[in-house]
């Protein structure tokens, strides 16, 4: 259990993560199919007050859509279309596994995970959208469904401070009962079932759906120690390898490669994906992140899409 | 402890340090961290070469060189015990009736040291335990026994403790110190010899006066104008006479102890109430008298023809001398180490009878010492040398399974080759329980 003073250090952390992504926008990457208003672009035309074009009435148009003005003008009867917005529930999944309670005397990617996944629930509660978040531990999953009220995301930070990392997850199990027209960010170190993951993650896309993978890496899994040592992996003592010789560079090339090979395929799958090091602010990493679907609806819209 | 083969210790020395270093390089399992992408490191086994001050396994090592030091300690073949020093005798003293009292005591106190080994024979053999020069003194208080010496039983005791004594020491000499005589030599002797393979040295001494082949006058206790008495004055010296008491009346008690002690005591009572019973008839005469003290007639055959009143019985024993007729007319009996012979025969008091010269071959024969005449004659030069050589003939050494002077080293070299052995089945059981754990 932490004491009162890392629980003080920890609270004025939040409370600087909040003011540093205080702003931060973090669109849908593409137009969503939400019918309550947020702040969303919607796939639906309606009633907005700004105009995005006409469209000859059709049959089965709501009547009370039809610019009688304009067909008082040209006796043509049109309806008028407006660039709708909507909300898009999101949901942080955050892989509270054995491998995440790393380094172990500081829990550096555990905090770092927790602190990306407060960030986007709270640039997301900001944009008043609906927030969630599932906790996925060796004890099982933990899910607080999304909501909008105004406490959420404190539920979300208790939620996340009573959680300790252990055990063995599979986040890609936790990801099958997900709605399939929400956005989805996992904080995951993917050293589970990425594959698996990877495979849900593109389902929940093709049905429309949002994913974003945020890959918490620690600072001393890219840069382990020199000197000698037995590693072994907290969630299978059965993987244990010498770091001797020239093992240390063979590490660091294959898991250079896992890496990359990972971000080639979640982003081959067209959803994005963040590396995160527990050396940076949290707060850049969920600027990445939602600058990600930012960026993504410049290109949509330069595309005409 | 001396070795015999210094070579294997070093050998073991040096595989024990190989040991050591190997412990000091051993595969060890380097510390264990937990990183979560260990699973990107190259497979390989978990345990790695690596130099360390304190060697690793300390009871697997401790165990190793313990066996290997074994092992070259065994097959060095060491001698536990004290480190074999300087030269030792076995001084083996003549106490038989062949020996002097003086002479023999005196040249064995000369040839005796300290730590020597003191053995002391008659007809048998004995060691005399922690024996020190006063040992000798003290012995040499007692008199000579008057058993017959046997040099082979006194080769037997001394070769046992000259075995003993050559393991803590270079050389070790056999001294025995005995006049050597014939009755003291067997046909056991030089093969006795033969079993050791040291140094003998025979320091020959004189032989006992009690000879009974020299000649002496037999000491005659009788009364005055005693016939028998003065036969013996005519008989002179006899053949083995300073050990023949010659009593005419009867026998004391000083008379039986000595002859206990192996004299020879000659009763020649003149009446029954002397020694011997009186004859059951009437006394009668017997014409004729014969000795025949070595028990067969010939040479030594002393016959006196002559009437003898026959008034006595000799009692129960060897017959020594027969009447004319048959009947036993001296007999003699066995008394400790000597002899009661009592001649039965009666000599008158008045004619020249004890004075003729068969009567005086019939004395002779009845003051001869008890049994088969000893002979104390000293065996020749060469009849020692042959069977009592300074050094053994190499033939009997070759036929002869030589006695291992030390049979200490072989002991001890199974005693630690199992000792070895049984450290190894332990280190095979420590390296498994290491094996496992470590794996």
């Amino acid at each position: 259990m932490r004491d009162g003073r890392s629980e003080a250090s920890q609270a004025e952390s939040r409370g600087a993560l909040l003011d540093a992504v205080r702003g931060v926008k973090w669109p849908a990457l593409r137009a969503v199919a939400g019918a309550i208003p947020g702040s969303h672009h919607s796939r639906m035309r309606g009633a907005a007050p700004e105009l995005s074009e006409y469209r000859a009435y059709r049959q089965g148009d709501d009547p009370r859509r039809i610019d009688w003005r304009l067909l008082a003008r040209s006796d043509r009867a049109y309806i008028r279309l407006a660039e709708d917005r909507s909300i898009v529930q999101t949901i942080v999944v955050v892989d509270a596994s054995a491998s995440m309670a790393f380094p172990v005397e500081s829990l550096a990617k555990w905090r770092m995970a927790c602190d990306i996944a407060v960030g986007l629930a709270a640039v997301a509660h900001t944009a008043r959208d609906p927030v969630g978040v599932t906790i996925v531990g060796g004890r099982g999953v933990r899910h607080l469904p999304p909501r909008t009220r105004r406490g959420i995301v404190g539920e979300v930070v208790r939620a996340l401070d009573t959680t300790t990392p252990e055990g063995t997850a599979s986040l890609a199990r936790a990801l099958v009962g997900a709605p399939v027209r929400s956005r989805i960010a996992i904080v995951s170190d993917f050293l589970g079932d990425a594959d698996d993951i990877r495979r849900r993650a593109g389902e929940i896309a093709a049905a429309g759906g949002e994913v974003h993978a945020i890959h918490v890496v620690a600072e001393e899994e890219l840069d382990p120690p020199r000197r000698a040592m037995l590693a072994v992996d907290p969630e299978d003592d059965a993987i244990a390898r010498p770091f001797v010789g020239d093992a240390r560079a063979a590490y660091l090339s294959a898991f250079g490669a896992w890496r990359a090979s990972l971000a080639t395929g979640w982003r081959g799958e067209g959803l994005t994906f963040t590396q995160a090091v527990t050396a940076e602010p949290a707060s850049r990493v969920v600027r990445r992140v939602a600058g990600a679907g930012t960026g993504a609806v410049a290109r949509a819209r330069a595309e005409g899409r | 402890m001396s070795v015999a083969a210094p070579f294997f210790l070093w050998v073991a020395a040096a595989v024990a340090l190989a040991t050591v270093a190997a412990h000091l390089l051993a595969w060890r399992r380097p510390p264990t961290t937990v990183l979560p992408t260990a699973r990107f490191a190259p497979e390989r086994p978990a345990r790695v070469v690596s130099r360390a001050v304190r060697p690793t396994d300390v009871a697997l090592l401790a165990l190793r060189v313990a066996m290997v030091m074994l092992a070259g300690v065994a097959l060095a073949q060491p001698a536990f015990g004290r480190e074999r020093r300087g030269s030792a005798r076995v001084v083996v003293l003549d106490r038989s009736r062949s020996a002097s009292d003086s002479e023999a005591t005196d040249f064995a106190r000369a040839a005796f040291e300290a730590g020597d080994a003191l053995v002391v024979f008659d007809s048998v053999a004995r060691e005399v335990p922690a024996a020190t020069s006063d040992s000798i003194t003290a012995g040499a208080r007692l008199p000579v026994g008057h058993a017959r010496g046997s040099i082979s039983a006194a080769l037997v005791t001394a070769v046992r403790a000259a075995e003993r004594l050559a393991r803590n020491r270079d050389s070790v000499e056999v001294v025995v110190v005995s006049p050597v005589t014939k009755d003291e030599l067997d046909a056991a002797t030089g093969a006795i010899r033969g079993r050791w393979v040291g140094a003998l040295r025979v320091i020959r001494t004189t032989a006992s006066q009690g000879d009974s082949t020299s000649a002496a006058r037999p000491e005659v206790s009788a009364g005055a104008n005693d016939p028998v008495a003065a036969s013996f004055t005519l008989v002179g010296p006899v053949t083995g006479g300073a050990r023949v008491r010659i009593r005419r009346a009867s026998i004391s008690a000083a008379d039986s102890a000595w002859a206990r002690e192996g004299g020879t005591l000659v009763a020649w009572p003149a009446n029954a109430d002397g020694a011997g019973r009186a004859r059951p008839s009437s006394p009668d005469t017997a014409y004729a008298v014969v000795a025949e003290i070595d028990g067969s007639a010939g040479e030594a055959t002393a016959a006196v023809v002559a009437s003898f009143e026959r008034r006595i019985v000799p009692p129960a024993g060897r017959v020594v001398a027969r009447w004319g007729d048959g009947d036993p007319a001296a007999t003699e009996a066995t008394l400790g180490a000597g002899c009661v012979r009592v001649v039965a025969v009666g000599v008158p008091a008045s004619g020249d009878l004890p004075l003729t010269p068969a009567f005086l071959r019939f004395a002779r024969q009845m003051a001869a010492p008890c049994g088969p005449a000893v002979s104390l004659e000293r065996a020749s030069d060469s009849l020692v040398a042959r069977l009592l050589p300074a050094q053994p003939a190499a033939a009997a050494a070759e036929s002869l399974a030589p006695v291992e002077p030390d049979r200490g080293p072989s002991r001890a070299t199974a005693w630690l080759l199992g000792g070895a052995l049984a450290l190894a089945v332990a280190e095979l059981l420590l390296r498994r329980g290491v094996t496992s754990a470590t794996a």
